[in-house]
């Protein structure tokens, strides 16, 4: 971990794990979704400065590195933290690239690759289905498309209609409905940004999450077999089980070596909201592949941990219904799979066919 | 709390890499082109073509890493690395040196004389001296340290004699390193006493003949030994040392791009053929096949930037291993949906062909050089279960 990270990015890290790690544990977490709100984590988070590592400092943020962001989104999510740490961050990054004022408290990111609600005449109108922290959010911030391009607006909770729901980890997904809904903030129009291209960076935030968590659900896996014993000796003892270990940690470091390899690409990119092809293969590469290991991972870990692992109390379950939403959100591993192999023939067809042969070769190793 | 943690570096990369890259790419285009060669799936160990083999010496491609004392251009590993990639998915016929350019020759270089090094090497980085390994037995395959052939010290040498089986490419190849017993068996100590020889495959006593394997390839071989006499120079490296070679080199050796793109020439000829009206089905096989292409490629590369920095990431490669040769397998049982493969040689269509030959050839992927259940168990020991 750490490519294209400064020191600073670093030591931000390591502030971030140490707060997890004392504040934040599995029965906080299993609290949070039966409703008792973790207000000492989420406080220390917020004073901490986390959620504006994507804000230069000029904006009143703490200027880290793209890749910083993306290494905390999978720190966090290794913590299964029950708090919209990933999704506050894009949206204070989207404040910040439209030139609107960010937010120090929690922000609700109203965009979960669907449709942008439309603008016009200085009225929006549409529906996103599963915003992101809305319940404790200070401002809801909503992309949305006028005449073809992507502006960012702004709502104060109170003033839009919020339908509360969850995903299958209890995490808030909300339903918000705008019905010419007028923005309390309204930014120009944002260079460099489409709505493909926002999908495609919030589909790697998800993918960013699933690696984090995936790494987790290994390490308890690796730990329970060691210690559970039955027939007189460790789980771990077994062919079958190391065998299915072994299976883990191959899913969960190939989604681990897509991810960092996009995120050596979109730190590379000087728009990373543009979704162009430069950006397409490598974060939808990063979201297929933490997709579909996300279903692998999560079977075997479940099987090696009996029934246990089937309890609420035993922290399994936290990290596996979180990938099992996060897979399918912002496109799961069949869309983003039909996506990338459409890409790569409309590339082959468009060339001749004297030159097409290596083509599909040349398009995979780029 | 354990940490299961893995770390793949992207290699450094300078215009260089990428100037020989497309060298490479423009002669297998013109030799495809005029006649040079038809691309094989599984090239690197199906498609046998010596002469082809010294095309590639000449070009200065084989041995690149070497030491240019020894025939070698002193080039890094990525450069190696995107030889070897560009004549993989080309289907380019390089079985005769891959074993020679991957394992033998630097096995030479590390434990070989003076002697061996300056008359061997340069003669297998020039495309024309090919070795074949001898290490799998009748009644040894994954527990290569019950290995029986015997080497017997005898005046100014030592005398061979036992059975390899498998020891692909012998019938074409000069030498053949030689995993023998030298020393007592020692159940609590089952590694020891082992010795590895380069043989001089005409050697008196040595017979060598073909097995057809499923797929109708015979590179597979029987080599037998009776008696057959090696000075002590033949000795690679110490008398007891085998093992530790042996092991030693297995991060270099699993990890490469032949480990997942044995049948990628067959997904570059079905999509040549599908991508001017691919459907949305197609798109999604086609897709989720490239994503893991991808990220193994990024694990693969990650793994020879380990070995430039001298690290030795056994797990790592295993790893690569693991999951790239069952990709390589699932890569034909998920384009069948699309092209059925039924028949032998295809009637003659080149997709067909590429298809049928890599099911024919699959099982062996899995199997050679560490079987995925060993690698599993490497993953396992390494992860601290074992």
């Amino acid at each position: 971990m750490g490519f294209d990270m400064e020191q600073t990015d670093q030591l931000i890290l390591d502030t971030a794990h140490r707060l997890f790690t004392d504040q934040c544990d599995a029965e906080i977490v299993n609290c949070a979704e039966r409703g008792k709100t973790p207000e000492r984590l989420r406080q220390a988070i917020l004073e901490s400065g986390l959620t504006l590592a994507w804000v230069p400092e000029e904006a009143g943020g703490v200027g880290g590195s793209l890749a910083l962001g993306f290494n905390l989104i999978r720190q966090a999510a290794s913590f299964a933290l029950p708090a919209p740490l990933a999704d506050t961050l894009v949206a204070n990054l989207l404040l910040a690239e439209s030139g609107l004022a960010v937010t120090d408290r929690w922000a609700a990111l109203a965009f979960d690759g669907g449709e942008l609600p439309a603008l016009l005449q200085g009225e929006v109108n549409g529906v996103v289905d599963a915003a992101v922290g809305a319940p404790e959010s200070a401002v809801v911030v909503v992309p949305v498309l006028e005449k073809g391009v992507v502006k960012i607006a702004t709502f104060a909770p109170s003033t839009i209609d919020i339908e509360h729901h969850e995903n299958l980890a209890g995490e808030a997904r909300s339903r918000i409905t705008l019905d010419s809904a007028i923005p309390g903030q309204l930014s120009g129009p944002v260079d460099g940004m489409t709505a493909d291209g926002l999908k495609q960076f919030c589909a790697f935030v998800r993918a960013c999450q699933i690696a984090g968590a995936l790494e987790k659900i290994a390490d308890l896996t690796v730990g329970y077999v060691k210690e559970r014993q039955q027939f007189g000796r460790p789980l771990g003892k077994f062919q079958a089980v190391q065998h299915m270990v072994a299976d883990i940690a191959g899913e969960t470091a190939l989604t681990g070596a897509a991810v960092e390899q996009a995120m050596r690409r979109v730190s590379a990119h000087p728009e990373p909201f543009i979704g162009d092809c430069e950006l397409l293969f490598p974060l939808a590469t990063a979201k297929v592949v933490a997709s579909e290991a996300a279903g692998r991972v999560t079977r075997v870990a479940h099987q090696a941990h009996g029934a246990m692992g089937f309890s609420f109390e035993y922290p399994l379950q936290q990290y596996s219904r979180r990938v099992w939403g996060w897979r399918e959100e912002f496109g799961s591993e069949f869309s983003w799979s039909e996506r990338l192999g459409m890409a790569i023939a409309s590339e082959i067809s468009s060339l001749g066919a004297g030159e097409a042969a290596g083509c599909a070769w040349d398009v995979v190793s780029r | 709390m354990e940490s299961v943690r893995f770390n793949f570096p992207a290699p450094e990369s300078d215009e260089s890499v990428e100037e020989l890259r497309k060298e490479v790419r423009v002669f297998l285009e013109d030799e495809v082109r005029s006649g040079g060669f038809v691309p094989v799936t599984d090239c690197w160990c199906a498609g046998v073509d010596p002469e082809f083999s010294r095309k590639l010496g000449q070009k200065g491609w084989i041995g690149v890493t070497w030491p240019r004392q020894y025939g070698g251009r002193e080039l890094s590993a990525l450069h190696r690395y995107v030889i070897t990639e560009e004549l993989l998915v080309a289907g380019a016929p390089v079985h005769a040196h891959w074993i020679a350019d991957r394992q033998s020759g630097p096995l030479i270089l590390a434990t070989g004389t003076e002697d061996m090094k300056r008359n061997i090497l340069p003669r297998i980085a020039a495309g024309e001296c090919f070795v074949a390994l001898g290490l799998s037995e009748p009644e040894s395959g994954s527990d290569l340290a019950s290995v029986r052939t015997r080497a017997f010290k005898v005046e100014g040498g030592w005398e061979i004699t036992g059975t390899k089986l498998w020891s692909s490419g012998a019938q074409h190849c000069q030498y053949m390193t030689v995993l023998a017993r030298t020393g007592e068996r020692d159940p609590n100590k089952r590694h020891a006493g082992l010795t590895q020889f380069l043989v001089p495959l005409d050697s008196p006593g040595v017979t060598v003949r073909g097995i057809p394997d499923m797929s109708g390839v015979e590179h597979f071989n029987e080599s037998h030994f009776e008696n057959v006499f090696v000075p002590d120079d033949a000795v690679l490296g110490s008398v007891g040392e085998g093992w530790k070679q042996i092991t030693s080199e297995l991060a270099l050796e699993r990890s490469g791009p032949e480990r997942f793109l044995s049948t990628f020439v067959a997904l570059e000829k079905a999509l040549q053929r599908s991508a001017a009206d691919m459907n949305g089905h197609q798109a999604t096989v086609v897709g989720s096949i490239v994503a893991r292409i991808r990220a193994l490629r990024t694990m693969s590369l990650g793994v020879a930037a380990l070995l430039g920095q001298g690290y030795s990431p056994e797990v790592e490669a295993a790893l690569v291993k693991d999951l790239g040769t069952r990709l390589e397998q699932d890569i034909i049982e998920r384009l069948r949906e699309f092209w059925p493969v039924q028949m032998k040689q295809g009637y003659g269509d080149e997709l067909q062909y590429l298809m049928s030959d890599s099911l024919l050839r699959q099982p062996s992927f899995t199997l050679r050089g560490g079987t995925n259940e060993v690698l599993k168990g490497i993953i396992a020991r390494g992860i601290g279960l074992r």
